[in-house]
Formats: structure tokens, C-alpha cells, sequence
């Protein structure tokens, strides 16, 4: 009892950086999901991040309003995102939402005022591991419904085949402002709380070391479910942490190997729903469906 | 106006040109698709069909001239538009969406008259629920009308080649249009799968629907259009009956080259 005592006292902190990575790679996965590659999550992120520690330190208001005061933040800067990426080629928007990482980190090295510059700033926001088990429980719920309703129809049919989508009326603009939107507001919320999570932040808190952590979970965990997503942001946090204390030569190679291995053998990542469906019950009948086949004729 | 009260011609285009670089896929063609009709539309390889349907569908923006639906300009309108509008499509190559079943591709196709608003639907609120019901019982029916209502929860990408053919049909039936586009829908089928999907073409204009078909399948156009347009070079070649096109001498010249030069060649020889 004891040594599951100490092992969850070891593992706690790991675990909230799981939670909050999952946010990050929750924000990738909305776009993701309407068939956009956009790295700007880094960018909502240092927004929400930055501003809700600055609104505690400023006005000293509960810091639980600075949590949707980032989700806020973030869609509203998304949006104005969404106006200039969904002018762009795909391949284009990927590369242009790197060049906002790089402006992003510019602009919070000079406003001092605001982020501390180089220096960072202290974030007096405890964020509780009980605290981050439900937003997460709260986002999820938010993604699942999300997948379930006719935007998650709209989104999948547009990520698939945005021409297609398009001739069967779904505006595909309008379904990928609302997932910039919907990634917008997830990144903001999630930089607030890493900013809470690790009590201090600096320019360099939100820069490519973040993208490569969610666009490896999404990678890991897979890029068509939500489920998958947390599960591969939460075992790319953990795997370093683990690797460092059974094999410590291997911590820093962990995540690359790992990587590597997935895009080998799962290259749909851990939890691919049309794998599953494959396998699953529906298929069974799939003999029986066959033999209906060479057998049915259209009488109209 | 006919006896329904719509238009006679449901679809009016009129100097319609389409340029990729110095190529002139589609010039100055013309044409009329009555209402409640099944017209084809002809010609060889390269003529510019598919162009032409891209160009109707809202898929590629055309550079000159004007389409109506129904009186209502639709040249400048992005696809989605046209697609509220009333004009649906299949494509040449069968382009179904991965990782969906074949109730949800169907289900896809009737986004545009889910009854219900996105908000509501992500809430989950009854109305929603209900006319989520109503929409999956609608993509059922027409599941049944293209006979494949038992393979609608299977995924789509496992059906045959021809199966998924007819679910692309039913997608776009799930629109609720007015106009159908069919490019090659027999495109790789025998000859009684062929005749299935006209049969089906044919109950769809019995039911009200206007059908455009691009076909290449000759006795297909033959038995199940009212009314032909060919094309060649990305220009109008003849229209009229499918009797009257075949017999057209420069539709024969198009399709088997000219009688000329077969006598060019005999004299030579």
C-alpha cells in the first residue's frame, strides 16, 4: 500500500502534465479533425497563457475566471486566424502557422509589460490535479458531442474530401472557422492551466518543443478519434518520466523511438475508428452480405 | 412554365467557356435540360463532359457565359450553394468517404436538410434528436431505393465497386435535388448493372427528378435518355432525340472518325 502510495505521489505531477497536454493536443486534433494541419495551437496557448496570469497579477481576480477568460481569448484569436489560414493552400497554412510560432515568440519578448519579456513571470494559479481530471472530463464530453452531432458528420466528410463535401452543401469555410474556433478556445484554455501547472512562464514555455509534443500525440494516439488523442498526449508525457527511471540512457530517445515505431506499424495511430469498425460486429454479417450480393438484382 | 408550375427547362447554360491555360476545355457551348427529363450529354474522350459538369456543379468557376437552375444564375455560386440550390452529383470515379459507414455517407448527403441547427445538434436537444431521427429514417428509405438498405452499417470502402456506385447515388439523392448529375455513372459495369442504374434513372424522373447523365455507353443513353446534347472538343457537336444524335454524321465522324478518310486511305492503298 505503501509503495502505491509513493508511486502516486512520484507520478502526480506527470500526470497533470499528461492532462494539460492532452488539452494542447485536443486543439490540434479540432482542426486536424476538419483536415487542417495548424501548429498555431502553439500561439493560442502563449495568448491565453500569458493573459490570464497577467489579469491575476494586474487585478487580482480569482484566478478560476482567468480559465474561460484564455478559452475566450483563444477563439476570439483563432478566429482571426481562421480569416487569413483558410485563404491558403493546405500545405501553405502548416507552414504559415509555424511562422506564427516564431512571430508569437517575438511579440512576447517585447512586451515586457505584459509577459515579462526574456525574464518570464510567476503564475499564481494552482491548478489542482482534481481541477485538470475535470476539464478534462468536461472537454471530452465537449468532443464527443461535437463528434456525434451533424458537425462532426460536416467535419469528417470535409477532412476526407473537401470537393465532395462542398457539392453535398456542407460549407467547408464555415466548418473550419468553427474548428479553428473550437481550437482556439482548447489551446487558450490549455496554455493557462501548463502556465498554472508549472508556476512560471517564459518565451520559451510556448515554442516548437510544444507543437512536436501534440503533433506526436496526435501522431501516437491518432489523428480520427478524441480518445485517441488524450491517450497518446498522455503516454508522450509519461514515456520520458518512465523510461528515465527504469532505463535513464533511453529517456531521451524514448519519444523519437516510440514515434518512429507508430508511424511504421500503426500509421493510423493507436485508436483508428475505421480499423475498429472493420473488426466489429458490423463486419460479421459480411459473409452473409457477400453471398446477398452475388444474388440481389435492383427491381425498381 | 409546365403543368407543376416549374420552369420547363430546369437548366439553362449559355455561352459556357472553361480555359486551363491555352487549352479550351469547354467554348461557347449551350444547352437546355428540360424539366422532369433524363437528358445525356455525349462525347468522345476529352470533349469536355466532365468539365461541363464541374462547371454546373460549382466544383470549377467558369470564365465566361451564364447557367441557370431554374432561372436563378448559379456561375459565380460556390458548390455548396449550388448543392442548397437543388443540383446533386456522382463522379466519375466513385468518391465515397473514408471511415464511414454507408448509412453516414448517406447521412453526409443530407446535411443540407437535417431540420435542425449545429448548436442543437451539439446540445443534444429533442428537437434535434428528432429530426436527427427523421433524417436517418429518410437515408434509410433511399437506401432502400438503391437496394443496399442491408449493407447500412457496413463500411462503405468494403462494398463492390458497383454497390458503392449506387451509394454515391443515394449521398446525393440525400440532398433532396432537383437536378441529378450523373457523370459515367455505368463507368466499369456490365451490361445488366447497367441497365439497374437505368432502370433506377428511370424512376427517379418518374418520381420528379431532372437527370443530366454523362455516359459513354451508347446503348445506355440509346434506351434510357429522353433527350441528348453531344459535344466534341469542348464544343456543342448536335443535339436532339438519342435516335437523331447517333445518326448525326458529324456524331459518327466524332466517335469513328469521317468516312473520308476511310476512302482516303482505300484509294492510297
Amino acid at each position: 500500500m505503501q509503495g502505491l502510495w509513493d508511486f502516486w505521489a512520484a507520478y502526480r505531477s506527470t500526470l497533470a502534465f499528461a492532462i494539460v497536454n492532452s488539452f494542447l493536443a485536443l486543439s490540434t486534433y479540432a482542426v486536424l479533425s476538419a483536415g487542417i494541419l495548424s501548429f498555431a495551437t502553439v500561439t493560442y496557448a502563449a495568448f491565453g497563457g500569458f493573459l490570464g496570469a497577467r489579469m491575476v497579477l494586474a487585478t487580482g481576480i480569482d484566478p478560476m475566471l482567468t480559465l474561460p477568460a484564455a478559452a475566450l481569448a483563444g477563439a476570439v484569436l483563432s478566429y482571426l486566424v481562421a480569416l487569413i489560414f483558410l485563404r491558403l493552400e493546405s500545405h501553405w497554412m502548416a507552414l504559415a502557422s509555424l511562422a506564427l510560432i516564431l512571430i508569437t515568440r517575438v511579440i512576447v519578448i517585447n512586451i515586457p509589460v505584459v509577459t515579462g519579456g526574456v525574464n518570464g513571470m510567476s503564475v499564481p494559479l494552482p491548478v489542482s490535479l482534481e481541477l485538470l481530471a475535470v476539464l478534462i472530463a468536461l472537454a471530452a464530453l465537449v468532443f464527443w458531442r461535437l463528434s456525434v452531432s451533424w458537425y462532426g458528420i460536416a467535419a469528417q466528410s470535409v477532412r476526407e474530401d473537401t470537393a465532395v463535401a462542398s457539392s453535398l452543401g456542407i460549407a467547408p469555410r464555415k466548418i473550419q472557422t468553427i474548428a479553428f474556433v473550437i481550437s482556439g478556445a482548447v489551446g487558450g484554455l490549455g496554455g493557462m492551466l501548463l502556465a498554472g501547472a508549472l508556476q512560471f512562464i517564459s518565451p520559451d514555455t510556448y515554442f516548437v518543443n510544444i507543437a512536436f509534443t501534440m503533433i506526436a500525440g496526435v501522431v501516437l494516439g491518432g489523428s480520427y478519434h478524441w480518445t485517441g488523442v488524450i491517450i497518446g498526449a498522455a503516454v508522450f508525457t509519461a514515456l520520458p518520466v518512465i523510461a528515465q527511471a527504469i532505463i535513464p540512457e533511453f529517456q531521451d530517445v524514448a519519444n523519437g523511438i516510440v514515434l518512429l515505431l507508430i508511424m511504421i506499424f500503426l500509421p493510423r495511430g493507436l485508436v483508428d475508428p475505421r480499423a475498429i469498425r472493420l473488426r466489429n460486429k458490423f463486419q460479421l454479417p459480411v459473409a452473409q452480405a457477400i453471398k446477398d450480393t452475388s444474388s440481389t438484382k435492383l427491381d425498381i | 412554365m409546365s403543368e407543376t408550375g416549374l420552369p420547363q427547362s430546369l437548366l439553362e447554360i449559355s455561352a459556357v467557356g472553361k480555359n486551363f491555360g491555352g487549352v479550351a476545355a469547354v467554348s461557347e457551348l449551350s444547352m437546355v435540360v428540360q424539366t422532369g427529363s433524363v437528358a445525356g450529354l455525349m462525347g468522345p474522350n476529352g470533349a469536355g463532359k466532365t468539365t461541363l459538369v464541374n462547371l454546373i456543379s460549382g466544383l470549377l468557376p467558369s470564365d465566361s457565359g451564364t447557367i441557370r437552375l431554374a432561372d436563378v444564375e448559379i456561375q459565380r455560386s460556390p458548390s455548396h450553394v449550388i448543392a442548397e440550390l437543388g443540383i446533386a452529383r456522382t463522379y466519375q470515379n466513385v468518391r465515397l468517404f473514408s471511415g464511414m459507414t454507408v448509412l453516414e455517407q448517406v447521412m453526409a448527403g443530407c446535411y443540407v436538410r437535417r431540420g435542425t441547427s449545429l448548436w442543437a445538434s451539439f446540445l443534444g436537444l429533442p428537437k434535434a434528436r428528432a429530426a436527427r431521427k427523421a433524417v436517418e429514417s429518410h437515408a434509410l428509405e433511399l437506401l432502400d431505393r438503391v437496394q443496399l438498405a442491408n449493407r447500412a452499417h457496413l463500411l462503405a470502402e468494403t462494398l463492390s465497386y458497383g454497390e458503392q456506385r449506387r451509394v454515391e447515388i443515394a449521398r446525393a439523392l440525400g440532398t433532396s435535388p432537383r437536378l441529378l448529375l450523373l457523370d459515367e455513372p455505368t463507368a466499369g459495369m456490365n451490361a445488366q448493372e447497367s441497365n439497374e442504374i437505368g432502370k433506377l434513372v428511370h424512376s427517379l424522373r418518374d418520381g420528379g427528378l431532372t437527370v443530366l447523365i454523362v455516359e459513354h455507353n451508347v446503348q445506355l443513353v440509346k434506351d434510357f435518355c429522353d433527350h441528348v446534347t453531344v459535344m466534341n472538343f469542348g464544343r456543342f457537336l448536335a443535339d436532339g432525340t438519342p435516335a437523331e444524335c447517333i445518326a448525326h454524321p458529324d456524331v459518327q465522324a466524332a466517335y469513328f472518325g469521317k468516312t473520308t478518310d476511310a476512302e482516303r486511305i482505300r484509294t492510297l492503298r
